[in-house]
């Protein structure tokens, strides 16, 4: 073969050549069949599996002629989604644009899956005047969102759903209190998560202990709680709390672990009659006595009672409570009931149970909302997406795996249950520890409290998350730190207010 | 698309002059390079003007405005400058970050300094010795600062059980405002090995007969150190202080994703706040005056260390 050197010239000639043909390419712009991944469902050893697989598509706006209808040319559209979470949503998310675009064959829906930073993300690209048609959004950031004319108002295209707009179709009054700024819909939830106890079960057996249940009636009172935690609390040396050689220093395991962020906190404010944001007036009211009393309760756990391993947002990064449930460090958590989606798959016997009450049983119910932003070009299109992911195919690819609860009161009764609901018999089998039902279908929806979070609320918590922090490490009480930052908040929240 | 149309319909004398001259200018070889020249420094050229110049000129007209990225901006005049004065996160995050780069500067030079003395000598595995020194700088920071999480825990932490084997009580490292800063200082020292190897480049660039003319006078190891290594090193010590201070300014990764800014704010790191006040209050306008603020406060420095310390520094005026 000849090998032949080039000089530069023809080197450059070459360049040039090379740019100036691809440019001739750029110019004359066909629609060009883009990659996309897509899911598919498929049969495998009897379980249907969602799989992702990349095809070839044509994604630019094509006017396909329907052959042999007499109907118009529909125009075939393209809608963004965005959305947050892992592995789990995104397969979720990718089997439902699957069944969406089978029936609705004009519209494409493309998922754009951003796991870090969602908002500023989403943020970014909206100021860059590229906002997505349909997105996730933030049950902290919703109000502010739709406040601020971010979001479709879809309350006569929900109303006026012959399925979606039945009185009795969504968990109420909790969905209308979610979705609405004064008083129109800006979106629809599709699930709810709410917090509960988690526990292992082999450790209440093994200490002749009764397990805490989950029915809401049966909630141990905080007494009873306090009295279980110490026995479930031991030392390196098989001593409890309170006993004489107590070594608080030396703790082989904690009866429960109580995260301080809002979701954990709101349950037990709620449980004792109060609130973190007054739902009538928008302001915080966690100065007042029934919240900070139960945030004192939270804070007591810690630094009186000992039972409860010095706990602050980012302790999750060193040990997981899961893996503290699994190993016998911890013998209940409470954590979201999305977390069963992962704790069900521990190696011991696992338990659910609904929290222990102070005044009454309670728990926060809370998720985040799918909204059509009000840029859109294809409203239509966007709305049908978003209401197709408030029915049931899409709920019930999350309540399979344990992530959700349902939103629908279809999916509740003992009929829809059957199409989600799995037993947990023992580790790596079905998803719902014995008794879970109870915290669906009684615990959730009927003590169920939704945090109702005002716009500008962002800029307030940088007042609140330091004066808890305080009360975590004793600095100072729940009743002194909020009585400082309440104030101070909602200056910052009636300012906001007037933005309105 | 069809410019070359209405560019054609100019007079055509004088496109015709252009076009012919610049194919005569481009055969010389002085052309040619001129153009060759721009071609290989365009994408920097082009990535400073969009990455760098417009956003800081978008900037400075954004100081007066207020704009929440959604609504368009608005003009108020001064507001987000005279609203720095009462703004207490504002000046706590200022502070935070004086104190983090007064503490972990030094530390940090002093530190890389030390290793990169140590790991100029001829011991045998040289090589392994410098790759695992640097190595953690180049661990990307998330990792960093999962592992640091890991290791400050204060139930289960690496620096906790240590503590306890000394018969120490247990320190809520990340947990007590009055630690959570401390730590992140000993958790920057991680990074130093940037640091130590340019000093080890100016290390090996002494030669080696001004410490044979030493040893000859009767110098020790540290009348060498002091009166050779040290005021020979003393640019690439300069260089490092400045770096260090302007990187330390902008410190922002460990805040956000260990203590997320607290217990209490405790470290609640400049960029950080600034980073809030844009993308989690929706004050862009503010934002912007932040970052100037940032700006003119890393300017000043810069300045002041060249003008005091920058005097000491010993420049060699031939070899």
């Amino acid at each position: 073969m000849e090998k032949r050197k080039l000089t530069r010239r023809d080197f450059l000639n070459l360049s040039a050549g090379v740019a100036a043909g691809s440019l001739l390419a750029a110019c004359g712009a066909q629609p060009t069949p883009e990659k996309i991944v897509e899911t598919v469902i498929v049969e495998k050893e009897g379980e249907k599996v969602v799989e992702t697989v990349v095809v070839e598509k044509e994604v630019e706006k094509v006017v396909t002629a329907t052959p042999g209808a007499e109907a118009p040319a529909a125009e075939t559209v393209t809608i963004t989604f965005t959305g947050w979470g892992g592995t789990e949503e995104d397969e979720g998310v990718k089997s439902a644009v699957k069944v969406f675009e089978e029936e609705n064959p004009n519209i494409k829906v493309t998922w754009i899956q951003i796991p870090e930073n969602y908002d500023d993300k989403v943020l970014a690209m909206t100021a860059a005047g590229t906002p997505p048609d349909t997105a996730f959004v933030n049950n902290g950031q919703f109000r502010t969102y739709a406040r601020d004319g971010l979001l479709l108002d879809i309350t006569d295209l929900l109303k006026g759903d012959p399925e979606l707009g039945r009185v009795d179709y969504f968990i109420e009054p909790q969905e209308e209190a979610r979705c609405t700024y004064q008083g129109r819909w800006y979106g629809i939830g599709s699930c709810w998560v709410a917090p509960h106890i988690y526990y292992n079960a082999d450790i209440f057996e093994q200490e002749g202990i009764e397990p805490p249940s989950n029915d809401p009636e049966k909630a141990w009172d905080w007494s009873e709680f306090l009295e279980v935690a110490k026995q479930l609390t031991i030392d390196v040396n098989g001593n409890h709390p309170g006993d004489s050689g107590f070594d608080e220093d030396n703790i082989e395991r904690w009866a429960i672990q109580w995260p301080t962020w809002s979701i954990p906190l709101h349950a037990v404010i709620a449980s004792n009659g109060g609130y973190w944001i007054n739902p009538d007036t928008g302001l915080v009211d966690i100065d007042k006595p029934e919240a900070t009393e139960a945030l004192q309760a939270v804070a007591d756990l810690m630094l009186v009672h000992k039972v409860s391993p010095l706990n602050t947002a980012f302790s999750a990064l060193g040990m997981s409570n899961t893996q503290m449930l699994e190993n016998g460090k911890l013998a209940m958590a409470v954590d979201g009931s999305w977390a069963l989606a992962w704790i069900t798959k521990i190696n011991a016997k696992l338990g659910t149970a609904a929290l222990p009450k102070l005044k009454q049983p309670a728990t926060d119910m809370q998720a985040h909302i799918h909204s059509a932003y009000a840029a859109t070009k294809y409203p239509d299109q966007a709305w049908k997406w978003v209401r197709f992911l408030g029915t049931e195919f899409y709920q019930l690819v999350f309540l399979k795996m344990g992530l959700w609860l349902p939103s629908q009161t279809d999916l509740m009764t003992p009929e829809g249950m059957q199409k989600w609901y799995t037993e947990r018999q023992g580790p790596g089998d079905g998803v719902h520890p014995a008794g879970y039902d109870q915290i669906v279908t009684q615990y959730v929806p009927k003590y169920g409290h939704v945090l109702y979070m005002p716009p500008g609320y962002a800029k307030a918590d940088a007042v609140i998350t330091p004066a808890l922090d305080a009360i975590w490490i004793g600095e100072q009480t729940a009743e002194e730190a909020m009585t400082a930052a309440a104030p101070e908040a909602n200056a910052i929240l009636e300012a906001e207010q007037q933005k309105g | 698309m069809d410019n070359t149309a209405s560019w054609a319909k100019k007079p055509s004398f004088a496109g015709k002059f252009s076009v012919i001259s610049a194919i005569r200018w481009f055969q010389t070889l002085q052309g040619r390079r001129t153009v060759i020249g721009y071609i290989f420094i365009g994408p920097f050229i082009l990535g400073v003007l969009f990455w760098v110049l417009i956003p800081a000129l978008t900037a400075v007209w954004l100081v007066f405005q207020d704009w929440n990225l959604i609504s368009p901006a608005s003009y108020i005049g001064l507001k987000n400058i005279t609203r720095l004065a009462t703004d207490k996160l504002f000046w706590q995050s200022l502070k935070v970050t004086t104190i983090f780069t007064v503490a972990s500067v030094p530390l940090g030079l002093l530190f890389s300094f030390i290793l990169a003395l140590l790991i100029n000598t001829k011991v045998r595995g040289l090589a392994i010795f410098r790759t695992i020194y640097y190595l953690p700088s180049i661990m990307p920071a998330v990792a960093n600062a999962v592992l640091w999480a890991w290791i400050f825990n204060t139930d289960f932490g690496l620096l906790n059980a240590l503590l306890r084997s000394i018969g120490l009580p247990k320190v809520g490292w990340l947990q007590q405002p009055e630690w959570a800063l401390p730590a992140l200082i000993a958790m920057s020292l991680w990074g130093v090995g940037a640091a130590m190897i340019i000093f080890l480049a100016g290390l090996q660039g002494i030669p080696e007969t001004f410490y044979e003319a030493a040893k000859i006078d009767g110098a020790g190891r540290w009348a060498q150190l002091r009166h050779i290594t040290v005021p020979l090193m003393s640019p690439v010590i300069f260089f490092n202080l400045i770096i260090g201070v302007i990187n330390s300014f902008q410190v922002f990764t460990a805040g956000y994703l260990i203590t997320n800014g607290g217990p209490q704010n405790a470290t609640l790191f400049y960029v950080l706040y600034l980073y809030r006040v844009g993308f989690r209050y929706l004050e862009m306008g503010y934002a912007a005056t932040l970052s100037w603020i940032l700006f003119f406060v890393i300017m000043i420095l810069t300045f002041i260390i060249f003008k005091t310390l920058g005097r000491s520094v010993y420049y060699q005026e031939d070899v």
